[in-house]
């Protein structure tokens, strides 16, 4: 009989995932039916800009897979040896679980370093970043304290919740989680470091910004520049915070020149998209559906170290962690290339300019090298946004749905 | 005569008891002058003897006598006159470096050296140079710019007196000579202490010997015997560190970093408190003194986490008896309420030298972050002088948060003595 419950109630719970993943996942204004596929990307690009991406991506393919594989096995023998480290605690269960999960952290941090430099070195090869090596290992160590705290509050949440809940911590767990989550998307402006107004770069730009703000129903919304250009050539920027906090951020390598208005007009357009679009607090919901199996994992696979109440538990949890997240990934990005083609969808329909997003995306690909085919295996398990090629497509799409 | 235990290049030797003369203190300084001038002639013969002797040890294997007997007694001048300008001694040094002053210094006898670490003597001083700049100092300050931006600040052109630790404790000493005619005892036994070490990292440089100086106190000769306090620590560490909590020490600190901010403003708030209620009733009530004193507890073992000064990770709630470096503080005691009142003018002093003692435990904690990392094993000398640092700091704590109104001692905490060679006491100092 309790087998029974317990299989109907399973079965609930996964009905009330998927009917909030479907609910998730239709709310776009993008229409269905659109073909983003089968362009030729020699209409676009010349061979040597598609040689020359190509090759810049594959060594970034393959450093990025054995990063992964070195994080997967130093968090395995962590795993294994990690809990030997307890004996050089004085602290008590809590404080000895913090220390654990610390060295873990640190063990995975130092892990992905060669591979960082590896990158650096590339990206400084071909004229992408122009970090130097020592800067780059010490440019961040702020975030990293930041992210050596946020373990230590995780496993504060977590051991004393299992203290008192044992095995069901899950549950409160996850939701705590959410929380943190939002609460990081919700300050994330406050912690960039400085940020200026477009209007005291680009004063003409941010009269153009506002008007596609307006347009997108985000006025309340302000777009901002961090100094980005020291560090790397690359262009990007970003939609952030939440509520009040909300922001559109610009690198200024978007403003050196390379890319015309009408591209930065397009980009501000597509950031504004997700903000119009929630699409924040909707990544914080894809969170909440991903950490319910998530902590329930974490929370089945420790049970034989004594669960997440005991120190012991804390490198096996590290594990599991990481292993899940790796195995999430492709499903994190089928979400993320969703949105993002929401964002462009959005751009498309505020600015009517679908010529001034190919001209975007050519820049993208000449200043960022970002491979506009990329191989399906690539697409499929490690971008986090669509293909070049599928949104010179989308543009097109646009265009040819606009056209009488 | 007496004999410099084998496992040390030089020691401390304190023959003073403690009496000033208020005239020769008011006027150190000036003074002092021909002994600067004669010790700025005797330096540069002490450069030229100290290449010749480096040549020569590095050639036999042992430095030539001559040599060895007019480097130690200039390393000996040079410590009578940095004992009297920084009134560690009262009497006015001979200008020959003659041993029988109040505060004098015993070299290593004269022995064989290795070769490979005679000729690479200047490159294995630096960080005793590092340790004995922070601790003596040679006169660079690091200070802040009017514009908030950093320069470097000259300050006394010699290598006595003007340093850190050292300079701060003098600069205290002279305002208390001057009122007292009396030198306060923590104050002379912590002078001595860094002219010890001092004297060791010459006689190691100048290739007199080549035993590595030992920030230990009791290593220097100074077996100072700390009188009673409500706030003592208690030292129970084999000196064994985990490499790997070494490496990650800093960001293994960060929840104790931010659990002390958090703490502090409820501390903060209690000391507030405290402080009204001692005035009012003679004494600190136990609740407050309960949960001040844990965070001070707290505090001391956080920061001997950080400093190296330990080695495992320490709990959060300041529970005695649960750290090697632990704090032992009395139950609430009656205090003086012209003392309570006055509390903070009189903190004043005391919080200049634990701020100077703080440096120098950050000093002993980077370099015995290398140390620690390549042995497994956090060198005594660090340990202990980081110890004394931490001990102070709470004892400091202690008084300006009105748990005691007992002032906080600065002289070192008994230090570990010395392999002696051939039977001979090392110099306890008075009580």
């Amino acid at each position: 009989v309790r087998l029974g419950l317990r299989l109907v109630l399973l079965a609930l719970a996964a009905g009330a995932w998927i009917a909030a993943a479907i609910l998730l996942w239709r709310s776009s204004v993008v229409p269905g039916g659109l073909h983003l596929s089968g362009l030729d990307p020699h209409r676009y690009f010349s061979d040597r800009q598609l040689t020359r991406t190509a090759s810049f991506e594959r060594f970034e393919r393959w450093d990025f897979f054995l990063a992964q594989v070195a994080l997967v096995a130093v968090v395995a023998v962590y795993a294994r040896y990690g809990g030997r480290f307890a004996r050089e605690s004085a602290a008590g269960r809590i404080g000895t679980g913090m220390l654990l999960g610390m060295l873990g952290f640190g063990f995975v941090w130092l892990a992905q370093i060669p591979f960082g430099l590896a990158d650096l070195w590339w990206e400084r090869r071909h004229g992408v970043s122009r970090s130097g090596y020592l800067g780059w290992i010490f440019r961040d160590w702020g975030m990293l304290a930041g992210e050596f705290a946020f373990v230590c509050l995780a496993l504060l949440i977590v051991m004393a919740l299992a203290g008192k809940l044992r095995e069901h911590w899950w549950i409160p767990g996850a939701a705590a989680f959410v929380a943190l989550g939002a609460l990081f998307t919700f300050v994330q402006p406050y912690l960039m470091g400085p940020l200026h107004p477009l209007s005291s770069r680009r004063p003409r730009l941010a009269e153009a910004a506002h008007r596609i703000a307006l347009r997108e129903g985000v006025s309340s919304v302000p777009v901002r520049i961090q100094d980005v250009s020291g560090e790397t050539s690359a262009a990007n920027a970003e939609a952030i915070g939440l509520g009040p906090s909300r922001r559109v951020v610009l690198w200024d390598t978007l403003l050196d020149g390379r890319f015309g208005e009408r591209q930065v007009r397009f980009v501000i357009a597509h950031e504004y998209g997700h903000q119009a679009r929630r699409h924040l607090p909707k990544g914080i919901a894809w969170y909440a559906l991903f950490a319910l199996p998530g902590t329930f994992l974490i929370a089945r696979a420790t049970r034989r170290r004594g669960g997440m109440a005991d120190p012991a538990a804390v490198p096996l949890s590290l594990l599991v962690l990481v292993v899940l997240q790796l195995a999430g990934l492709p499903l994190q990005n089928v979400v993320s290339r969703r949105i993002e083609t929401e964002a462009d969808w959005m751009a498309l329909r505020t600015t009517h300019d679908p010529a001034g997003d190919r001209r975007l995306m050519q820049s993208f690909t000449r200043t960022s090298l970002v491979q506009p085919d990329p191989p399906t295996w690539s697409y499929l398990l490690l971008d986090n946004h669509p293909t070049i090629m599928q949104r010179i497509a989308l543009a097109n799409a646009w265009a040819a749905r606009e056209t009488p | 005569m007496a004999m410099v235990p084998a496992s040390v290049s030089a020691r401390i030797l304190v023959e003073d008891d403690l009496h000033r003369s208020r005239l020769t203190v008011f006027f150190r300084l000036l003074l002092a002058i021909p002994h600067f001038i004669w010790l700025f002639l005797w330096t540069i013969g002490a450069i030229v003897a100290a290449i010749l002797n480096w040549l020569a040890t590095l050639a036999t294997g042992r430095p030539p006598k001559g040599l060895y007997d007019f480097l130690s007694r200039f390393v000996r001048y040079a410590t009578h006159v940095n004992a009297y300008v920084s009134l560690a001694a009262n009497p006015y040094p001979d200008f020959n470096g003659e041993p029988g002053y109040p505060i004098d210094v015993e070299i290593a006898p004269l022995a064989p050296q290795d070769r490979l670490k005679v000729a690479f003597r200047i490159i294995l001083a630096i960080p005793a140079m590092i340790v004995s700049e922070e601790f003596l100092g040679t006169g660079w300050n690091f200070v802040g710019g009017a514009n908030g931006r950093a320069y470097y600040q000259e300050g006394s052109k010699f290598s006595i007196a003007g340093g850190v630790v050292l300079g701060t404790v003098s600069f205290l000493a002279w305002f208390s000579c001057l009122v007292r005619g009396r030198m306060p005892q923590g104050f002379r036994n912590v002078l001595a202490w860094g002219l010890g070490y001092l004297a060791q990292v010459a006689a190691y440089v100048l290739l007199l010997s080549e035993r590595y100086p030992n920030l230990d106190s009791g290593a220097t000769g100074v077996l100072g015997v700390q009188p009673p306090r409500p706030v003592r620590i208690r030292i129970d560490d084999d000196l064994r560190r985990s490499r790997v909590t070494v490496f990650f020490r800093v960001f293994l600190f960060i929840p104790h970093a931010v659990w002390l901010t958090l703490w502090g403003i409820a501390v903060a708030l209690a000391v507030i408190a405290n402080w009204f209620a001692t005035l009012a009733l003679g004494r600190s009530p136990s609740a407050l003194h309960r949960f001040i004193s844990s965070y001070v507890r707290y505090q001391t073992h956080a920061y001997a986490f950080l400093g190296l000064v330990a080695n495992p990770f320490p709990g959060f709630v300041g529970r005695p008896g649960t750290y090697p470096i632990d704090l032992e503080i009395d139950p609430p005691e009656r205090q003086h309420r012209l003392v309570t009142l006055g509390r903070l003018p009189l903190a004043i002093p005391a919080l200049l030298v634990s701020s100077a003692a703080s440096s120098l435990l950050f000093v002993a904690a980077v370099l015995g972050w290398f140390a620690s990392l390549a042995t497994g094993r956090m060198p005594t000398g660090f340990r202990n002088a980081g110890a004394w640092a931490l001990r102070y700091g709470a004892q400091v704590n202690s008084y300006f948060f009105v748990l005691t109104d007992r002032y906080p001692y600065s002289g070192p905490e008994s230090g570990e003595e010395p392999e002696a060679e051939a039977g001979i006491e090392p110099a306890h100092l008075a009580a």
